[in-house]
């Protein structure tokens, strides 16, 4: 019995930013939206979705006098990711 | 990248992992300029020494102070890379660090060099082996890997041979293990990812 996949995951744009994420210490928010080649109206929503979650967490500061908002994976994002791995390889391996 | 609301599948699901850890390797290359810098300033030091030793100049040591510039421009370069960086990995911060100790170690040599004799060369040169060939294994860049093999056989070298030959060896180490990995880095096709920012 398969279980099932993490829904706040299996989404392409968080997928992608929880992977993209999960390689790197922290990264800014305009690297994201540019490696994940989405916009910035709906990279924020769905930031906002993760960091709701727990599952990484977003410091905003600032970089001289521009905005800068820094997301880095927390330890529950790790372990859900790692969990949402596992159950996918399960899908494709029956 | 589409909505949120999109269905995907487990292959879809798989390749977005694969491709966006893959984006997650940034290139390497802004690295190239301080293999260069101190590439630059170490051959020319050397070959100083080298020409200062045999012209019987009293004081040859003084080629080393051209250090001092390369110092301000590593301070300064590394400054704005940091202003500069968007993103920060773990495998960057263990490759900063590793050239970190490398300048706190020879930084140590050179000071108590008096201790041995001034017979620093193949020291320098064996000690210079471990960050080049790490650093190369930890960005996948292989003339790195090589530079640090290099070091070491050109560190031996330099325990065999004496006196002003040192200087010579260590110019041309120097060129091999940082100055032309510096400058393949440097000319590297952004397309071939290299771990690390």
């Amino acid at each position: 019995m398969f279980k099932d996949l993490d829904p706040l995951l299996h989404s392409q744009l968080r997928l992608a930013v929880m992977s993209l994420l999960i390689g790197l210490e922290s990264a800014e928010f305009t690297f994201i939206k540019e490696k994940t080649n989405s916009t910035a109206g709906n990279l924020s929503v769905q930031l906002d979705k993760l960091s709701d979650a727990g599952y990484i967490s977003v410091e905003k500061s600032f970089k001289g006098k521009k905005p800068l908002t820094t997301c880095r994976v927390t330890k529950k994002g790790l372990r859900a990711f790692e969990d949402y791995v596992t159950v996918l390889k399960q899908y494709i391996n029956k | 990248m589409e909505s949120e609301n999109q269905i995907l599948s487990t292959e879809q699901s798989l390749e977005i992992i694969t491709r966006m850890i893959r984006q997650a390797h940034g290139s390497a290359k802004r690295n190239s300029v301080y293999l260069i810098v101190w590439g630059v300033a170490i051959i020319l030091a050397n070959l100083g020494m080298f020409i200062l030793i045999w012209v019987e100049y009293p004081r040859p040591y003084l080629v080393w102070l051209i250090a001092i510039p390369a110092w301000f421009a590593t301070f300064y370069l590394s400054y704005k890379h940091r202003q500069e960086a968007r993103v920060s990995s773990h495998l960057n911060r263990i490759n900063s660090f590793l050239w970190y100790s490398y300048g706190v170690i020879i930084f140590t040599i050179v000071v108590f060099g008096f201790k041995i004799n001034y017979q620093l060369n193949p020291i320098i040169l064996l000690v210079s082996a471990v960050p080049a060939f790490v650093s190369g294994t930890i960005i996948k860049f292989r003339p790195l890997i090589f530079g640090g093999v290099l070091f070491w056989l050109f560190g031996i070298i330099c325990f065999l041979i004496g006196g002003p030959w040192q200087y010579l060896v260590g110019a041309v180490a120097v060129a091999t293990g940082h100055l032309v990995p510096g400058l393949l880095l440097r000319n590297k096709n952004d397309e071939q990812h290299v771990q690390g920012s």
